[in-house]
């Protein structure tokens, strides 16, 4: 099958706008709400600075709603998840994190909040898979 | 797909307007949208690479070089933006020679530093405007200019490094200056000839 590879990435391409397309209509059920602060607090931050790319894989940034990108990561020490999405971080193919999403403004704190919604976002969609 | 099945027969992709399998046999023409996706899948994975091997290793990770949009006096990287707009040219400059290879490419913006680089068609100018309000989208649609019908898409093209919004924002002849990361800062312009 000469064309798995293009065929992959195109299914991946799909799956990602499949759930974007849905998404837009109804962002708030896509990007889920959770009710604690610091994760109301997070979601904000990660709609504001993240989804530009988190949310469509734009530039390789792993897709939170795809529950397989993020599997090996939500097992990761949340530490090196903070300390990637701080200080920025280069993946295996070249891909880049930049420091802070591009927002220089964004405190230590606010970064964080960010990630653990992002890793909770992930789970969610983990845990949907599984049930 | 055999992509030597699908360049040759761009003039006549038009023929088949819907397929049914992404399995094409000898002799079968590509539906032009397909042409179009796949001349962008192309075009968005060569920049891709280039962004990712060249520049984000030697710039920012290795530190080596610099990219610079005066890459001739800095002695720098040309841009990935720079890069995808050479290619652009030349591809117009080399298919002249070749009749059966028809299309053009370009990278526009509706907030271009370079007016050059504006919409100039209704077509451009409702692309631009539907891949920057529906973010993971692409937009096709029929045009004819002098006298001739063009299938024209449009992908959306994306701010992926703090230096592609920085200097968007900062710089002087720019007419947008609150670019963020993620944003939608133009689109992918490919256009075929169709028969009428």
């Amino acid at each position: 099958m000469p064309h798995r590879g293009i065929s992959s990435f195109m299914y991946l391409l799909l799956l990602i706008c499949g759930v974007i397309a849905s998404a837009s209509a109804t962002e708030d059920s896509i990007f889920i709400k959770f009710e604690t602060e610091n994760l109301i607090n997070g979601r904000k931050l990660w709609l504001d600075n993240c989804k530009g790319c988190h949310a469509y894989g734009t530039a390789g940034a792993p897709v939170p709603m795809v529950s397989g990108e993020w599997k090996h990561r939500v097992l990761k020490d949340r530490t090196v998840l903070y300390d990637h999405a701080i200080n920025g971080f280069f993946g295996p193919d070249d891909t880049m994190m930049p420091e802070r999403g591009g927002n220089e403004r964004l405190t230590d704190k606010q970064v964080k909040l960010a990630v653990d919604y992002m890793v909770s976002l992930a789970k969610h969609y983990q845990n949907k898979q599984i049930k | 797909m055999k992509l030597s099945t699908l360049v040759i027969n761009i003039s006549a992709a038009v023929t088949i307007t819907a397929a049914s399998s992404n399995v094409y046999a000898a002799g079968d023409t590509v539906p032009v949208k397909a042409m179009a996706d796949a001349l962008h899948l192309v075009l968005d994975s060569d920049r891709t690479i280039y962004t990712r091997k060249i520049v984000n290793r030697l710039v920012k990770k290795e530190k080596v070089i610099k990219a610079s949009e005066h890459f001739d006096d800095d002695k720098a990287l040309v841009l990935p933006a720079q890069m995808f707009r050479f290619g652009s040219e030349l591809v117009q400059k080399r298919a002249e020679k070749i009749p059966d290879v028809n299309f053009s490419y370009s990278l526009q913006s509706l907030w271009p530093i370079n007016k050059q680089n504006a919409p100039k068609t209704k077509a451009e100018k409702d692309g631009l405007k539907f891949v920057a309000d529906n973010k993971g989208k692409n937009y096709y649609t029929e045009e004819t200019l002098g006298g001739t019908k063009y299938f024209t898409a449009v992908y959306a093209d994306t701010g992926v490094a703090p230096v592609c919004v920085s200097c968007h924002n900062k710089h002087k002849d720019t007419p947008k200056n609150d670019f963020k990361i993620g944003d939608v800062m133009g689109g992918v312009v490919i256009r075929i000839p169709i028969d009428g």
